[in-house]
């Protein structure tokens, strides 16, 4: 019985460090090769601090959170890099590191001899001591975890999260921090390892280095990987066979040497065979119970407000010329692809940008934005220098564009593609988020009314449910300009926004583009198709060699004959 | 440099590389001991059973994930996999213990006053040798410019007609076949056992890093800091830190120099 259960509580503090891996790697598609370190240094804090300090256990706990909550916020300091092949290869150093010092840190860590006589937690008076005293208290902390990892993962955080999985680019075009997402998602993931290393300490009352090798690494990275990634059942499954495999080994009487090779040789074969034909796990993201709680399809009702669409609301303030560049320049070596540009966007209008390819068209959109910074010049939005500013603030003053490329989050659904681009949602906050529930809860609900609102815009409302991957080309580029509108800002730079889209679709996009004026948004795109940029532009720069040559009503300047060499070539004679 | 090629010219983080390594080993370690075919039969085993152990292993995992186009992190975890289950593989098959390669006569040498031993020379020459002639084949040759060509650009080497798959495989057949030979000289003086090949690996991952992503002469120079920093570390800090410098260096350089000492800048 007490061995049956002690195989319980073994599958309930992996599950823990499972949840805290998946965070990282299902949610966020952050690897971490360190998680085993991690839960090392956890526990050799709440060990230490238990023999050492005479801490009791709760404090131990608190302890080792706060350690390894640190420790994995470290692993963000070379914040841009932390993504691919360097975070793999950074958590690898973390986890060598912090592996070696435990074996030679003799003084502190008694090297192998390990650390024993850890004391038992004591709670209402007694000490907990055989495996089926501790249950209630570890179910109850992977419990805790659970609820926290899947708060965290199925909230507005999460959203982004995932956005920052399957697009780091756009997510800072919807005006979302990047880092701000890494670094926490890294804290909390290491938070919780500090929960399930406290009680693997005092569970165990004795820990040594050989519980947190690479190896371990290993096996969590493999077992949420099989049990489905941003799926928490599915972690819960993983650990069950990880666990529970050996198990059923011994049970059927294999040699007992033998039993963890088998089951590491089972999971590696496993592992390789899942990447080939079920890369998504056991359980993956879009189904079973890891999505309880996710809301039902959009019920089809009457057209939904647009209220946002009235010009009243956006021409509130500001001045005549929201957008303003004087002198940027950009070099790449020896090109100049940004030569002395300046230019104004007016309200209400829309501008194009024209110019043969290589003028410097989609560097100027990146210049505007931000994701390139200038070598020198000044971009004002509203009046405001945001020259210095972070690409992602710049949506969050008004100033949002769509990709040439679309760059939706593929991995998630429509309706989360549109929702993830609302601002100032209290949801990603962690505050809030547990400690104002209905608050987040409420601004859910009018979001998701909104996000569905900017869908219908689109003409796309019904589909909401629907991975973003799933959908065509044009209607790809259709969310795109819902998620644009839903970042609520009011200077909107549309990148070839009918590029590669069948004709019905284009006159399709080339109305909501002039809706869009109307509105009073000050719309701006760079477009090849020239009469796409007749049909809808009120007014065009025309681009040559990164700098602005010409200015007018788009039909006046395809007139000219020395644009219309430049922008098709000379004739030869 | 083995791994720093085949990362460079297939972007594949070959974390099994470890397992070629040791498969390689453990074939040298039979043929010098139980079949008594000799050392440098054994030698050339361990390049040969490298070799075939790389092809395999770009054959039947990474060209079926990247014919249904894998992410580089499935197919990064495709290959802890391979790993982990080839290493339990050997321990099933050859036992936990570890194994000797015997067969060189290890004696000191004292050179004024600097000693080391036979083996330790050997690996002098023989890495530098191994060094040498790989960076004359990458140069010097039509194949070794095929491989650099798609290492900087694939998309346009294909356009010019050097075929990438073809090319993945010479990489991985040479780069594994180093792997082997560089594997049999570690257990000349360490031993072989079924996870002996992870550590080295992991040195060279950093070495990699360090000197430079796509830069193979870069793979060579971080080698030789990696291995300063570590010995030269061990003279001022205490004998715990000396496993701890390694990673450190990778850290500060990964922070400070994200593209390595001789790569590119702005990557």
């Amino acid at each position: 019985m007490d061995f049956w259960v002690h195989v319980l509580n073994m599958i309930l503090l992996l599950s823990i460090l499972g949840m805290s891996l998946n965070l990282l790697l299902g949610y966020s598609g952050l690897v971490s090769m360190a998680h085993a370190a991690f839960f090392g240094v956890g526990a050799y804090a709440a060990a230490l601090s238990a023999r050492h300090l005479g801490l009791p256990f709760p404090l131990t706990l608190v302890v080792a959170v706060a350690l390894t909550t640190v420790l994995a916020g470290l692993v963000t300091l070379p914040a841009l890099r932390v993504r691919g092949e360097y975070l793999i290869l950074l958590t690898l150093a973390f986890q060598m590191v912090l592996y070696e010092l435990m074996l030679a840190w003799v003084d502190l860590t008694a090297g192998r001899t390990g650390i024993s006589g850890i004391p038992r937690p004591r709670l209402f008076g007694r000490a907990l001591v055989t495996p089926l005293e501790f249950l209630p208290l570890i179910a109850l902390c992977a419990l805790g975890a659970f609820a926290i990892a899947w708060r965290i993962g199925e909230s507005p955080f999460g959203r982004v999260l995932k956005a920052m999985r399957d697009d780091e680019r756009a997510t800072l075009a919807i005006g979302k921090s990047v880092l701000r997402g890494k670094v926490l998602v890294f804290c909390l993931s290491g938070g919780l390892v500090g929960v399930a290393a406290a009680l693997f300490a005092h569970y165990q009352a004795f820990i040594n280095p050989f519980s947190f090798t690479l190896d371990r690494s290993i096996f969590l990275v493999a077992l949420v990987v099989l049990g489905g990634t941003a799926n928490l059942a599915g972690t819960l499954v993983g650990a069950l066979l990880f666990v529970g495999l050996p198990e059923v080994l011994r049970f059927l009487q294999a040699r007992p040497e033998i039993v963890d090779a088998v089951r590491d040789l089972v999971f590696g074969v496993l592992l390789m065979l899942f990447m080939r034909f079920r890369p998504e796990g056991l359980l993956p993201e879009h189904a079973g119970l890891g999505t309880l709680g996710r809301a039902a399809a959009p019920a089809p009702g009457p057209a939904r407000a647009t209220d946002w669409l009235s010009p009243s609301r956006s021409a509130l303030g500001g001045a005549e010329l929201p957008l303003r560049a004087e002198g940027l320049e950009k070099h790449f070596g020896g090109i100049k692809a940004a030569d002395g540009l300046g230019l104004t966007l007016p309200r209400g209008k829309v501008t194009a940008l024209v110019g043969p390819n290589g003028a410097g068209k989609t560097t100027v959109f990146n210049l505007l934005t931000g994701l390139l910074p200038p070598d020198s010049g000044m971009v004002a939005l509203h009046g405001r220098d945001v020259t210095r500013l972070a690409p992602w603030r710049r949506v969050r003053s008004g100033l949002a564009r769509t990709f040439q490329d679309v760059r939706l989050f593929e991995r998630m659904t429509v309706l989360d593609n549109v929702l993830a681009a609302v601002p100032d949602q209290p949801g990603e906050h962690l505050r809030p988020l547990f400690l104002a529930p209905w608050r987040v809860a409420a601004a859910e609900r009018r979001n998701r009314e909104k996000a569905l609102g900017y869908l219908d815009f689109v003409g796309l409302a019904h589909r909401a449910n629907e991975v973003a991957a799933s959908l065509a080309f044009g209607e790809q580029k259709l969310v795109a300009l819902a998620r644009l509108v839903a970042t609520e800002a009011d200077v909107l730079l549309l990148d070839e926004p009918a590029s590669g889209v069948d004709a019905q679709w284009v006159q399709r996009i080339l109305e909501l583009i002039r809706r869009l004026a109307a509105a009073g948004k000050t719309v701006c795109l760079v477009e090849h198709n020239l009469e796409v940029v007749t049909a809808v532009a009120d007014r065009a720069y025309f681009m040559d060699a990164g700098r602005i040559i010409a200015e007018g009503r788009p039909e006046e300047l395809m007139a000219d004959p020395r644009l219309g060499e430049i922008y098709f070539g000379k004739a030869r004679r | 440099m083995s791994w720093g090629l085949i990362f460079a010219t297939t972007k594949i983080f070959h974390f099994s590389h470890a397992l070629t390594l040791t498969l390689a080993v453990y074939a040298a370690v039979l043929a010098a001991g139980p079949w008594g075919i000799g050392l440098p039969a054994g030698f050339a085993l361990a390049a040969g059973a490298g070799c075939l152990v790389g092809l395999a292993t770009e054959l039947a995992v990474y060209r079926p994930l990247r014919r249904v186009h894998a992410s580089q992190l499935n197919i990064f975890l495709a290959s802890l996999g391979l790993l982990i289950a080839g290493q339990s593989a050997v321990l099933i098959a050859f036992g936990p213990q570890a194994r000797t390669l015997e067969g060189f006569p290890m004696t000191g040498i004292a050179l004024g006053p600097v000693a080391f031993t036979t083996i330790e020379a050997l690996w002098v020459v023989a890495s530098w040798l191994l060094i040498g002639l790989l960076m004359a084949w990458l140069w010097r040759t039509r194949h070794g410019r095929a491989i650099r060509a798609v290492a900087s650009n694939p998309e346009l080497a294909q356009c010019l007609g050097v075929d990438r798959e073809r090319v993945f495989l010479l990489v991985f057949a040479v780069g594994s076949a180093l792997a082997g030979v560089g594997g049999a000289l570690l257990a000349l003086r360490d031993t072989a056992s079924p996870t002996m090949g992870v550590q080295p690996v992991l040195a060279a991952f950093i070495a990699v890093f360090l000197g430079g992503i796509g830069s193979i002469p870069g793979a060579a120079l971080g080698g030789v800091v990696l291995g300063l920093a570590e010995n030269m570390g061990g003279l001022v800090l205490p004998g715990y830190w000396q496993g701890v410098i390694a990673f450190v260096v990778l850290f500060v350089v990964l922070v400070v120099r994200p593209s390595g000492i001789l790569g590119a800048r702005g990557r």
